[in-house]
């Protein structure tokens, strides 16, 4: 039954983190270092709640919320590689620009500070017909399966093929770990960037709207509490490889599951939160080291 | 001498005019008029002796923020953690402040700056040496510590550091003896602004005055040429990272021991990363940290007040604030002229 109730959580909790990081992950093989995740994610779910109450459509509200995180992550994009602004400051800029449009938007036309309800807004549907929750373990988790989940797991399977085996796969990885080569080609690096920055938009805006739509059905400020942040911390983890990533992005969404549980038992949840951060700090110390290692030899 | 005077004017006006055209639109956008706006705010700010204070009283943890980030991006160095040293720093002092006996008297206040700076300049020091010595990339790791900082002062302050008398996720006040002078009743402006103004005037100092210092912007530069002119760049790093921490430390202390007089969970609306668009907006200068603090101090007062007055959300301010940071960042030559600098987008060109 416990068992049963994490794996549920789990995968739900997971969904938004491993959206936003495919994204990031694709962005960071550009050569871009998307610290603007938080931003379009936030974006993304306050634009699914306005247009799914007002379209009663899941499916509109998620094109919408992806249509808002590639714009806006394609403006930020060109601030970078057009205007040569550096991206980290960019990046954080970005998040505080956007929170504060959200949030003057948030008082100024709906007149509420912080929490945005919407009437009948209409959340992501299960797609398994709901009698498979009989099934042991997994049923539940199966049952709770939505549209966006789906989609983020076929990335995880589809992204390495698309990343190794296309033309578009090469010239993004290209872009970012041999730009010379994409010069000699004769292809506009930049627009590459700018591509896959409006890619990683795209997938952070449809993590927004998973936050928003997978149960609550309402929009907060403090909606996305960092995920973008995990997000970045996942594929530095899994060291910008899909399956890795993805990996990491479990651990990380079983953490903030448990997270949940272990409260009632006393254990701080402050310190849970912390390990996703950690983990990614021992982690590039270990891999820093280990490449030192290898050149002095 | 000139040509760099002129850039850096350039470099404050831009962001500058660049957001208050953004805001302007957007009040515009909402049916106000954007000049009585920005009047109103100014006349907030700086209307008279009292509004100036609550200014300077706003600016006055930026002027640590900003400095403790100048310093390290003057140098090439990308620290983007001073947000978690000035939180670690802000709690170590009020710890101390709370737990020592009220009977040192004066003697408080110093122990407790002293040993916050200590704190923050171990928790910068650990990224800069992995930094120096593994090539540990510096915005990742400096990131990641201010969510452990968080993290770590967050459950300090909701578990084994919770005041037993009053509500929810707070330390317990401290001391009388340990609160820093108020300059200006009944403004909050305190002896923590006079402080950071020193500090502003010892990194000026350091800057032009002292070979590590000059040292220091040559390493931003040109570590290549550093290092051939026999100049540790290693060493340099660390040593930016640990007078960082200590800047961010006291600066925590100052908010801790002056403004707040106990620790909490929203200790800093992210001083650290407003810090950062100051010292970019300021160029690193002394001079332009010390304006670009007050400029940013008085958008937060005055914000306060528009909001309760003409029920513009206050969320303008950070509209503002983030557009200011990505222009600050912008290379508006390159816009200009396209000219060809070789090095890759991102690092590097945040050194003057």
């Amino acid at each position: 039954m416990l068992i049963e109730q994490i794996l549920v959580s789990t995968l739900v909790l997971t969904t938004p983190i491993l959206l936003a990081a495919m994204g990031g992950l694709v962005n960071r093989q550009a050569g871009i270092v998307n610290i603007g995740l938080e931003a379009k994610m936030l974006a993304g779910a306050f634009v699914a709640v306005i247009v799914s109450s007002a379209t009663q459509s899941w499916l509109l509200a998620c094109l919408a919320a992806a249509l808002t995180g590639a714009g806006i992550g394609w403006v930020f994009s060109l601030t970078i590689t057009r205007a040569r602004a550096n991206m980290i400051v960019a990046g954080l800029g970005l998040n505080v620009l956007v929170a504060g449009a959200i949030g003057f938007i948030l008082a100024w036309v709906f007149s509420s500070s912080g929490t945005l309800r919407q009437p009948d807004v209409v959340l992501l549907p299960h797609i398994l017909p709901q009698a498979i929750d009989r099934l042991p373990v997994i049923g539940p988790a199966l049952a709770d399966l939505d549209p966006l989940t789906l989609l983020s797991w076929a990335t995880v399977l589809a992204l390495p093929f698309l990343l190794a085996n296309t033309r578009a796969g090469l010239w993004i990885r290209a872009t970012g770990n041999a730009p010379q080569v994409i010069r000699a080609l004769g292809l506009d690096g930049p627009t590459i960037q700018d591509a896959s920055t409006a890619f990683a938009g795209a997938f952070a805006g449809l993590a927004g709207a998973h936050l928003a739509l997978a149960s609550l059905g309402l929009f907060n400020e403090g909606l996305t509490a960092g995920r973008g942040f995990i997000a970045l911390a996942a594929f530095y983890f899994g060291r910008d490889r899909p399956f890795q990533t993805a990996m990491a992005c479990l651990l990380f969404g079983f953490l903030d599951a448990s997270q949940i549980r272990l409260q009632t038992t006393g254990f701080p949840p402050k310190l849970i939160g912390m390990i996703p951060y950690l983990m990614v700090l021992l982690a590039l110390i270990f891999t820093s080291i280990r490449a030192k290692r290898k050149t002095m030899i | 001498m000139k040509g760099a005077a002129l850039q850096n004017s350039i470099g404050l006006a831009l962001p500058l005019a660049v957001s208050f055209v953004i805001s302007g639109l957007v009040l515009l956008g909402i049916g106000e008029n954007p000049f009585a706006v920005f009047s109103l705010m100014a006349g907030e700010a700086f209307g008279n002796a009292l509004r100036l204070a609550a200014t300077l009283s706003a600016a006055t943890p930026l002027l640590f923020t900003a400095t403790a980030t100048a310093i390290c991006f003057r140098s090439g160095v990308f620290n983007v953690g001073v947000e978690g040293a000035f939180l670690v720093g802000g709690l170590g002092a009020v710890f101390l402040g709370f737990t020592l006996p009220a009977s040192l008297g004066l003697a408080l206040v110093p122990i407790c700056l002293a040993f916050a700076a200590l704190l923050g300049a171990i928790w910068l020091y650990l990224p800069g040496a992995l930094l120096a010595r593994y090539e540990v990339d510096e915005v990742v790791s400096t990131l990641m510590l201010n969510f452990i900082a968080a993290a770590i002062t967050g459950y300090l302050v909701n578990g084994p550091l919770l005041s037993p008398v009053s509500g929810n996720n707070v330390t317990p006040l401290i001391h009388e003896a340990a609160f820093l002078p108020r300059l200006m009743p009944p403004s909050t402006l305190h002896a923590g602004f006079l402080i950071g103004l020193i500090c502003v005037a010892a990194y000026g100092l350091w800057c032009v005055r002292t070979p590590s210092g000059f040292e220091g912007a040559l390493v931003g530069l040109n570590k290549r040429f550093s290092r051939a002119v026999g100049i540790s760049v290693p060493r340099m790093i660390i040593l930016v990272m640990v007078l960082s921490g200590i800047l961010a430390g006291l600066g925590g202390a100052v908010h801790g021991l002056g403004q707040m007089h106990r620790f909490s969970d929203g200790f800093s609306p992210g001083y650290g990363f407003t810090g950062m668009a100051v010292a970019l907006l300021g160029r690193n200068t002394p001079v332009g940290i010390a304006l670009g603090a007050v400029l940013f101090g008085a958008l937060a007062s005055a914000g306060t007040t528009i909001q309760l007055f003409s029920d513009i959300p206050l969320d303008l301010v950070n509209i503002i604030q983030g557009t200011v940071m990505i222009f600050a960042v912008v290379e508006i030559g390159h816009i200009l002229h396209r000219r060809k600098t070789g090095g890759k987008t991102g690092g590097g060109q945040y050194a003057d």
